[in-house]
C-alpha cells in the first residue's frame, strides 16, 4: 500500500548564520549523496517559500533575528512537520529539553560528530518519509471516501461497526438487495478486498470517538 | 604664702615706676641743689630730665607724678619766696612756663614711649606671623609631596582598574567568544570528517577530498584570526601607538560581540564610511572603547522587554579634523537627572557595575586627543559618540 517517496529527492535545509559551517555541512551531506539547501537565517528560509520539501532541517539554536526554537514553534503552528535537528554552540539543558519536547529529532553540540549528525539525518528523513507516505495514503482514503454517495457512506459506517446486511437494511429502511449493491460499490470505490481493510481505513479516516 | 608673695611682687611691679619717679626727681633736685650751692645758678633742666626719664621708663602716671613733684620742688627751691610753697605773683609766669615745660616733656616722653611700645608689639606680631607662615609653608610642602604620591597611586590604581574592567568585560563576553571560536572549529571538524569520507570511498574521490581539505584550512585560519583579535583585546595595556583603520578595529569588535547580539535578539546595523582617514594611537584601547559602548548598549536594550532592539554603529569623517564613531541603541536611554555624571568614575546604574567603564573610555579617548559624549537617541535609547583626530592631525604629547 505505501509507496516509496520517489517523486521528491530528500533535501536537507541547513539554517546557520555562519557561512563556513553552512559550506562544511553541504560538503558532508554531498559525501553521503544528500542534497543541501543553505539559508543564513530563518527569514531567508521562510522567504524561500518551500518549507515543506521532503527531508529535514538542521537548525542553529542561536540565529539572528529569530531563534531556531521560535522557528520550530512557528513551523508547528503552520503544520509544517519537517523533522528538525538542532545544533547548538553550547550544551544548554533547558533549551535542549524544550526542543526535544517540541518534537526535535536530535539536539547536537558543536562541533558535531559527523556520524551522529548523519544518523540523525537518516532518522529524520526516514521519519519524514513515513509521515509523508502516511499523509499521502490518508489523502487517498479521503479522496476515495469523497466519491461515495451519502447513502453509500451510511452503509459503510454500519458495515465497519460489524452490522449484517439484514440489520443495515432494517436500519436504513432498504431492501437487503439494495444494501448488497451499496456494499459492493463501497468496496470497489474504497479499493479494498476485505472487510478488515475497510475497517482499518475507516479507523484512519474517522477518529474512534466520532463513530456511532 | 605663694599667693601673698605673688601679690606683693605684682604690687611692687605696679608701684616701682612711681617710686623711681620719686627717686629720680629727688636725685635731680639733689643734683641741682648741689650745683646751685657750689657752682653757678640753678640748672632746673635737671628736673625736666628727671620728668622725661620717668615718663620714658614709667609711662604716663609716673611722668605726671614726676612733673608735679618737679613743679613743687621748683616752686619750693627756685621761685620767690624761696623755701615756701606759697607763690609770689611776680614768679607765676616763670612757674607757669616751668610747669608747662615739665608737663610737655612728660607727655611727649610718655607718647614716645607708647609709640615705641606699640612699634615693639607690631614687630613681635610680625615675627609671630612670619613664624606661622613658615610653619604653614612646611605643612604645605609635606602635603604637596603626599599629594604627588597619592596621585601616582591613583594613576596606578586606575591602570589596574582599566585592566580589571577590561577583563571583567572579557569575562562577560567569554561565553560569546567561546561561541565565536567554536563556529570555525565546527567547520574544521566537519570538513575534515568529510575529507576522510571522500578518501574512504572506493575509489577515493580526490577532488572532493581536496576541496574539503581546503575548506578545513580556511576554517582553521578563521579560528586563529578570532583568537588573535581576542589576544589584542586582552593584552595588558602597554600603550603602543600605531596607525590603524578605525573601521577594521570596529569590525573586529563587532565580530566578537555578534554572539552576544544574537543571544539577546539585537539587530546590528553598521554604516562604516569608506573614506575614513587612518588614526594614530593604541588600536586595542580604541577597541576597548567600542567594546564597552557596545556592551553597554546591549545591556541597555535587554534591561527591558521591548522591541525593536537595534544597535547601530557608524563611522564617518567629521570635517577634516576628526574621525567620528557613533554607537546608538534603542534601549532605556539616559536619565536626564544623572546624565551629566555618567562619565564620572564609580558612577553606575548597574546593580553589579563598578562604574569605571565610561570613565575609562573617556580617558582613553581624551588621551588620543578626542572627545566622548552622549546624547539621547530618537525615538528612544541613547547615542554615544567619540572622535579621534586622523594620524596627520594629531597634536598629542
Amino acid at each position: 500500500m505505501t509507496r516509496p517517496d520517489n517523486e521528491d529527492e530528500a533535501t536537507v535545509a541547513v539554517i546557520d548564520d555562519d557561512p563556513g559551517i553552512r559550506e562544511a555541512l553541504r560538503g558532508l551531506l554531498r559525501s553521503v549523496g544528500l542534497h543541501a539547501e543553505l539559508f543564513a537565517s530563518v527569514q531567508e528560509f521562510l522567504g524561500a517559500a518551500r518549507p515543506d520539501l521532503p527531508g529535514c532541517l538542521i537548525l542553529d539554536v542561536r540565529l539572528p533575528g529569530r531563534s531556531g526554537l521560535d522557528l520550530q514553534e512557528q513551523l508547528a503552528r503552520a503544520n509544517v512537520q519537517r523533522p528538525i535537528i538542532f545544533i547548538s554552540g553550547h550544551a544548554d539543558v533547558p533549551m535542549s529539553v524544550r526542543a526535544m519536547k517540541a518534537g526535535a529529532i536530535e539536539f547536537l553540540t558543536k562541533p558535531v560528530r559527523d556520524q551522529d549528525l548523519l544518523d540523525a539525518i537518516q532518522l529524520a528523513i526516514a521519519k519524514d518519509r513515513a509521515r509523508r507516505d502516511e499523509d499521502r495514503t490518508l489523502a487517498r482514503y479521503r479522496a476515495d471516501f469523497d466519491t461515495l454517495t451519502p447513502r453509500e457512506r451510511a452503509v459503510m459506517m454500519l458495515i465497519v461497526v460489524g452490522r449484517l446486511n439484514k440489520q443495515i437494511a432494517a436500519e436504513l429502511a432498504l431492501s437487503e438487495a439494495t444494501v448488497k449493491v451499496h456494499r459492493s460499490n463501497v468496496m470497489r470505490k474504497m479499493r479494498v478486498r476485505s472487510l478488515a481493510e475497510l475497517v482499518r481505513i475507516a479507523d484512519n479516516l474517522v477518529p474512534a470517538h466520532n463513530r456511532a | 604664702m605663694m599667693k601673698l608673695d605673688r601679690g606683693g611682687w605684682f604690687n611692687i611691679r605696679a608701684i616701682a615706676p612711681y617710686a623711681v619717679a620719686l627717686a629720680s626727681v629727688a636725685a635731680a633736685l639733689a643734683g641741682s641743689r648741689w650745683l646751685d650751692i657750689h657752682a653757678v645758678t640753678a640748672p632746673v633742666s635737671l628736673l625736666l630730665c628727671a620728668v622725661m626719664c620717668c615718663a620714658w621708663f614709667g609711662g604716663f602716671g609716673p611722668g605726671v607724678l614726676a612733673s608735679i613733684l618737679s613743679i613743687l620742688a621748683f616752686k619750693y627751691y627756685y621761685a620767690a619766696p624761696l623755701h615756701s610753697l606759697a607763690a609770689d605773683v611776680k614768679e607765676i609766669p616763670r612757674l607757669f612756663v616751668f610747669a608747662l615745660s615739665a608737663l610737655f616733656a612728660g607727655l611727649l616722653s610718655a607718647a614716645q614711649r607708647s609709640a615705641a611700645q606699640s612699634f615693639r608689639r607690631a614687630r613681635d606680631d610680625l615675627a609671630g606671623s612670619v613664624q606661622a607662615l613658615e610653619q604653614s609653608n612646611t605643612a604645605l610642602r609635606t602635603e604637596n609631596a603626599e599629594r604627588i604620591r597619592a596621585e601616582e597611586a591613583l594613576r596606578n590604581a586606575q591602570a589596574d582598574l582599566t585592566r580589571v574592567a577590561r577583563l571583567t568585560t572579557m569575562g562577560e563576553l567569554a561565553a560569546s567568544i567561546a561561541h565565536e571560536v567554536n563556529q570555525p572549529l565546527m567547520a574544521v571538524v566537519t570538513n575534515a570528517d568529510t575529507c576522510l569520507r571522500w578518501l574512504a570511498k572506493d575509489p577515493p574521490d580526490l577532488d572532493e577530498a581536496r576541496e574539503a581539505a581546503k575548506r578545513t584550512v580556511g576554517a582553521g585560519h578563521r579560528a586563529s584570526d578570532i583568537i588573535r583579535t581576542i589576544r589584542t583585546l586582552a593584552r595588558k595595556s602597554t600603550t603602543e601607538a600605531t596607525r590603524f583603520d578605525v573601521n577594521s578595529a570596529i569590525s573586529d569588535v563587532l565580530a566578537l560581540t555578534s554572539g552576544e547580539l544574537q543571544r539577546n535578539d539585537v539587530l546590528l546595523e553598521t554604516e562604516l564610511s569608506a573614506g575614513l582617514e587612518p588614526v594614530s594611537g593604541d588600536r586595542g584601547q580604541i577597541q576597548q572603547v567600542v567594546l564597552n559602548l557596545t556592551v553597554n548598549a546591549i545591556e541597555a536594550m535587554t534591561a527591558e522587554k521591548h522591541s525593536p532592539r537595534v544597535l547601530r554603529v557608524s563611522s564617518r569623517m567629521a570635517g577634516q579634523q576628526n574621525v567620528l564613531v557613533a554607537v546608538a541603541d534603542t534601549g532605556t536611554g539616559l536619565d536626564p537627572t544623572t546624565a551629566d555624571g555618567i562619565f564620572d568614575a564609580f558612577f553606575t546604574t548597574k546593580p553589579d557595575g563598578i562604574g569605571m567603564g565610561l570613565s575609562i573610555c573617556r580617558s582613553i579617548v581624551e588621551a588620543h586627543g578626542g572627545r566622548l559624549w552622549a546624547s539621547p537617541n530618537s525615538p528612544q535609547g541613547s547615542i554615544f559618540r567619540f572622535t579621534v583626530p586622523p594620524a596627520g592631525q594629531r597634536g598629542r604629547k
